[in-house]
């Protein structure tokens, strides 16, 4: 039985859920539906879609949003912001050590060509210096839950997380739809998410520059899934949203194509994978990218948030190594755990790992996005032995993972209220400091019993509340 | 601003001044049609208006109504189509939506997201009169929402750029329809083609205007004077021609365009009604279709993507 942040198992209400329980018992039955309903409406007009990869008629779609909150208190909250933030600098600390001096690889920590070899490891950025040793600017930490003190890091995301502006609309949403409920509940707020975004990119603007920092937000274009995040966030920050044919490279330093001439560009939010960023330097035939931006960038010119060759930090095979990164560049103890993985191309592992297909859940190491990937409990004979024929091919290519009860939270379904299981993706920002807002993006699997909360997969979005200290 | 940028909101406003203007001749259209006199032919001017009878004539034949409609409002294949019009007009503002006001933005949406939804019997149901009276309807909310929400920087100016430039293409294309032959003496015309007259003045929404400035019968004359030369008539060659040379001036005052642009309205501003149709109203009006590519081709080399 999965536990529920709501209610405990003996049916009581948990102490940050007791004054939306009484909210929830005075209103009228049709309310949560009605107002479910309106949000949709809106967020239509707003434009708040996404484009779904591979699907043919190329229409635009809502991701679902759930009207019923998700409340954390402000004591649970701080351990996921320790956690976050310890992680983040120390796999910071671990990307600027594998371009430089390599000193947990010659440490024996982590196997050397598991780094090396790696398609996401960037040769070309060995000794380039960036601005502040920042690498990852911008981090979302997936945290799941499975018991009131038990957090784990699920996975970080360390190339171009998103998300971040569902968030953020999903909290305006809820303020429009209920008023009252804020006006009940002291929340703490995150809609200074862009300011501090602003700031931390202006931190880490690079050598060349000197004056003001330019900062701008590079998109692949309207027809990308998550167009409509990089419109939001250069709009909330009140910079340009440029497009890799607004910019040029002239003399060492980038320029943005504007109607009164070229003007110099210092940080670059990219939202943009780094084989597109330039076809001089990486894929020849990308038309998204600069010509000459990686030499620019490597000479100081420009700074690209995040860092190119972030990737093969938030890789799976290095994710089981990240407890360690803390302890060697930090001296500390994990603050979050790591869910305990099997590595398939250990053969002890991958012996107990074929026996036990059918409760756990397998991943491709490179994979992200929900895709390409085993949850035993819910997958039929067919599709296990499908996979297993697939993981015999190359078993190097899968991590396994016990089958985690994630905890559930109240949510909307056609029959009423049921409980759904979800996950956290909070946000955080690196430049002069390392911070994050209270709150993240919850995932919600709106599907019963299913544990993929991905937005491509039928996943939804909750506001995810943190509780002032002295509401509960 | 980034040229690109400048590119979309430009395009923007430009389509959906079309959409409009393609309404506004479609309305009188059918209004001309139900009213007896010179029916049959009353559905070709939208056609040769939005310069796509040609491409009507290989797809249908022959001017019907019910195909007329159906090309010029719903049909996607058709890059005039009001349709296509208001799509592309979206894709434009979705390409700036962190730039143009957050109200803007979601009434363009707004729209786009309606005519998706309408076919050929939402059509009939709801009446092409009443279907031109939204889309003029829309049009009017989403120049009300530049004007009242957008800073008056840059972008606004190439907003209005984009709007004036398209609807003095659209009036001079207006006035050729039936302007063989016409010219500034032409007072005095047959009952029908007064009728046409009067239905171009009303497709500019400059009938009441024309009433309440002079008393004469509508003539191509009187209807060029006040459609070319009339600075007060917001719909005028000579009111756009203001704009667009004022916008110029302000956004560079020695790029090429501003002198091409000058130039025209001068000749507009201090020319006579005898001089400017010397050689005839379809002359001057195809010169004038003319000079206003010019001018926006130059445009696009002075600020746009080229």
């Amino acid at each position: 039985m999965a536990f529920d942040e709501m209610k405990a198992s003996d049916g009581a209400v948990r102490a940050p859920y007791r004054s939306y329980e009484n909210w929830l018992l005075s209103a009228a039955p049709d309310l949560l539906p009605r107002k479910h309903e309106q949000a949709d409406e809106l967020f239509r007009r707003i434009g708040i879609t996404f484009n779904v990869y591979g699907d043919q008629d190329g229409t635009e779609r809502l991701i679902p949003f759930d009207p019923i909150p998700r409340i954390l208190t402000a004591k649970e909250w701080s351990r996921v912001h320790d956690g976050c933030i310890q992680r983040v600098k120390a796999l910071n600390a671990f990307i600027h050590d594998i371009y430089h001096g390599q000193e947990i690889l010659k440490a024996g920590i982590i196997p050397r060509e598991q780094v090396l070899a790696n398609d996401s490891y960037r040769p070309e950025m060995h000794g380039v210096n960036v601005a502040r040793d920042v690498y990852v600017q911008i981090a979302g930490v997936d945290v799941v839950r499975t018991g009131a003190d038990e957090f784990y890091v699920l996975e970080d995301n360390l190339r171009t997380p998103s998300g971040v502006s569902y968030m953020l609309e999903d909290r305006a949403m809820m303020m429009r739809l209920f008023p009252d409920l804020f006006a009940r509940h002291r929340v703490k707020p995150v809609d200074h998410y862009p300011d501090l975004l602003l700031k931390a990119l202006r931190s880490v603007a690079p050598p060349a520059c000197d004056g003001e920092p330019c900062v701008v937000v590079l998109t692949p274009g309207y027809y990308n899934s998550a167009y409509f995040e990089h419109a939001f966030l250069a709009e909330q920050m009140g910079v340009e949203l440029v497009e890799g044919r607004d910019l040029f490279v002239d003399d060492g330093l980038v320029w943005m194509r504007t109607t009164r001439g070229p003007k110099r560009v210092d940080v670059i939010y990219r939202r943009i994978d780094d084989d597109f960023l330039d076809p001089l330097a990486f894929r020849p035939d990308s038309t998204l990218g600069v010509a000459g931006l990686l030499s620019a960038y490597a000479k100081g010119g420009v700074t690209l948030a995040n860092a190119i060759g972030t990737g093969v930090a938030d890789d799976k095979s290095t994710y089981i190594h990240v407890p360690e990164m803390i302890e060697f560049y930090l001296g500390e103890k994990p603050i979050l755990p790591n869910v305990p993985t099997w590595r398939l191309e250990r053969e002890d592992d991958r012996k107990y790992v074929l026996e036990h297909l059918a409760e756990l859940v397998v991943k491709e190491v490179h994979g992200s996005g929900g895709y390409g990937m085993l949850v035993g409990p819910t997958s039929t004979k067919e599709q296990i032995e499908t996979f297993r024929a697939k993981i015999l091919t190359n078993p190097g290519n899968y991590i396994a993972q016990p089958t985690l009860a994630l905890s559930t939270c109240p949510t909307l379904v056609d029959k009423g209220i049921a409980p759904r299981h979800v996950d956290l993706r909070p946000f955080v920002l690196s430049g002069e400091t390392t911070t994050l807002v209270p709150g993240g993006l919850t995932r919600v699997a709106l599907k019963e019993g299913s544990l993929v909360v991905n937005s491509s997969q039928g996943g939804g979005t909750k506001d995810t509340w943190v509780l002032e200290d002295d509401q509960c | 601003m980034l040229s690109r940028t400048a590119d979309h909101l430009y395009w923007m406003s430009r389509n959906i001044e079309r959409a409009e203007n393609i309404a506004r001749f479609l309305d009188v259209a059918n209004r001309l049609s139900l009213s007896g006199g010179g029916a049959s032919d009353s559905w070709q001017p939208p056609l040769t208006i939005a310069g796509s009878a040609q491409a009507y004539a290989e797809r249908h034949g022959e001017v019907a109504a019910v195909n007329v409609i159906t090309w010029a409002v719903l049909d996607p294949a058709n890059p005039s189509s009001i349709y296509s019009c208001l799509r592309t007009g979206r894709e434009n503002a979705h390409a700036v939506r962190s730039v143009i006001p957050t109200e803007l933005w979601e009434i363009i949406n707004d729209i786009w997201l309606e005519v998706k939804r309408i076919d050929g019997a939402r059509l009939r149901e709801q009446g092409l009169t009443g279907f031109c009276e939204w889309v003029k309807d829309r049009s009017h909310t989403v120049r009300g929402a530049t004007h009242s929400t957008m800073l008056r920087d840059e972008a606004f100016w190439f907003v209005r750029l984009g709007t004036f430039l398209e609807r003095a293409d659209n009036t001079a294309r207006l006035l050729g329809v039936r302007s063989k032959g016409m010219t500034a003496e032409s007072r005095v015309v047959p009952a029908s083609d007064q009728l046409h007259w009067a239905a171009v003045l009303k497709s500019v929404s400059a009938y009441k205007s024309y009433r309440a400035l002079t008393r004469e019968d509508v003539s191509p004359a009187g209807v060029a004077e006040m459609l070319i030369m009339n600075a007060d008539m917001p719909r005028s060659l000579h009111a756009c021609l203001d704009s667009v040379s004022t916008i110029l001036d302000r956004i560079s005052p020695q790029a090429e365009c501003t002198r091409l642009a000058g130039a025209t309205h001068a000749r507009l501003h201090y020319g006579r009604l005898e001089e400017l149709l010397a050689d005839g109203l379809d002359t001057f009006v195809s010169q004038f279709i003319l000079g206003n590519n010019a001018l926006g081709t130059e445009i696009h080399k002075d600020f746009l993507m080229s």
